[in-house]
């Protein structure tokens, strides 16, 4: 079920960050997202935070379940898939 | 319509300055007129304090960007700047020079600087938690919202132990990410009032020029003319920054592009996010 929602949450990140140049294919799905990875702040968490809430109906509620959620797209996709109703 | 943004002073020097002649001459302009390398981090011992020179830095950085932007033969119609961003928005409008940015970023972070040895201030950043909330964080605890940069992005500035009080009750109120950072000042607070006649001393030791583009005002977002620069550098340091309205209101006048001519993409980002809430 996760692995069916990878291309999506790597189109959803690719859109709702803006990233020019870069198409889904080039996210590695287990690479993590912040620091070393695509380089992402706080700033873009939040904004994975509306955008995940906008297209699969799912909250992030706070930092500290964004950290996890955020590590990877592969943690994100289960847990909009764990999340989704 | 494009419009060149120039960022405040960035929290690391994580982006290596350009290996290219332009790059080269700034780093010399820079050691020339403020005793420090920010390629090589050393500078000639005049300069108190790390945020001092992560101020020139970023003043350097954008600069060499603004060079750059030139020699590709980009140019702006219009300038935006937050907070100390102003002093490399000035020399790309051709208000001063290059050589004067630098030496005003680095008199003015050593004034700034001073007001850290008697007490310790902070900056706190509030992500996701409206601004109503952190108004009244603020309020409670006798700190100031320096950034209003989005509809919930604010920087509260103060002394650290309110700070610190401030930002729990932003977490007690459900903001989403908080941080605190170091500082050597209470940056766009009436605090600074404490070194405003130094600091009113530095600016009047400058002519300006007209704005060769318009340049908005993080303050009123009105453009400035020359006899306004110099109330105007004292007032942002008193004053908060009002990003939003900023770049909206850039918007209005006909900006359909921006570029942030600096280290960093964090207005890119708070542009995303309000563009984002405007759909």
């Amino acid at each position: 079920m996760s692995d069916e929602l990878i291309p999506k949450v790597k189109q959803m990140i690719i859109d709702s960050l803006r990233i020019e140049g870069m198409s889904p294919s080039e996210i590695e799905t287990d690479a993590p997202l912040f620091g070393e990875g695509l380089g992402l702040d706080s700033i873009d968490a939040l904004q994975l935070v509306v955008a995940m809430e906008k297209e699969f109906g799912v909250v992030v509620p706070d930092a500290a379940t964004g950290s996890k959620v955020f590590a990877s797209v592969r943690s994100m996709a289960d847990y909009i898939a764990e999340n989704k109703q | 319509m494009n419009c060149w943004m120039f960022p405040g002073q960035p929290l690391r020097h994580n982006q290596p300055f350009p290996e290219t002649a332009d790059g080269a001459e700034i780093i010399n302009l820079c050691r020339n007129a403020t005793g420090f390398d920010p390629s090589t981090w050393q500078d000639d011992g005049g300069l108190n304090g790390e945020h001092v020179r992560l101020q020139i830095y970023g003043t350097a950085f954008s600069l060499c960007r603004t060079r750059l932007l030139r020699s590709s033969g980009q140019e702006p119609d219009m300038v935006l700047e937050h907070s100390m961003g102003i002093y490399a928005a000035l020399a790309a409008c051709d208000c001063i020079s290059e050589r004067e940015a630098l030496e005003m970023t680095a008199r003015v972070g050593v004034v700034l600087a001073r007001m850290s040895e008697d007490k310790r201030y902070a900056l706190g950043c509030i992500i996701g938690l409206g601004c109503p909330a952190v108004e009244t964080a603020a309020a409670n605890h006798g700190v100031y919202v320096a950034n209003f940069n989005t509809s919930s992005h604010f920087l509260l500035s103060g002394e650290r132990s309110r700070i610190m009080a401030a930002v729990e009750e932003c977490a007690a109120a459900g903001a989403f990410s908080l941080s605190v950072f170091e500082c050597d000042a209470p940056l766009h607070t009436p605090l600074i009032v404490e070194v405003a006649t130094e600091l009113e001393s530095i600016f009047s030791d400058y002519d300006y020029a007209g704005p060769r583009v318009p340049l908005l005002d993080h303050i009123g977002q009105q453009p400035l003319t020359s006899s306004r620069i110099p109330a105007f550098l004292l007032d942002e340091l008193l004053s908060p920054v009002w990003w939003q309205q900023s770049y909206r209101a850039a918007g209005k006048l006909g900006a359909s592009t921006f570029v942030e001519v600096g280290a960093g993409d964090a207005l890119k980002k708070f542009n995303r996010w309000i563009d984002s809430e405007s759909r």
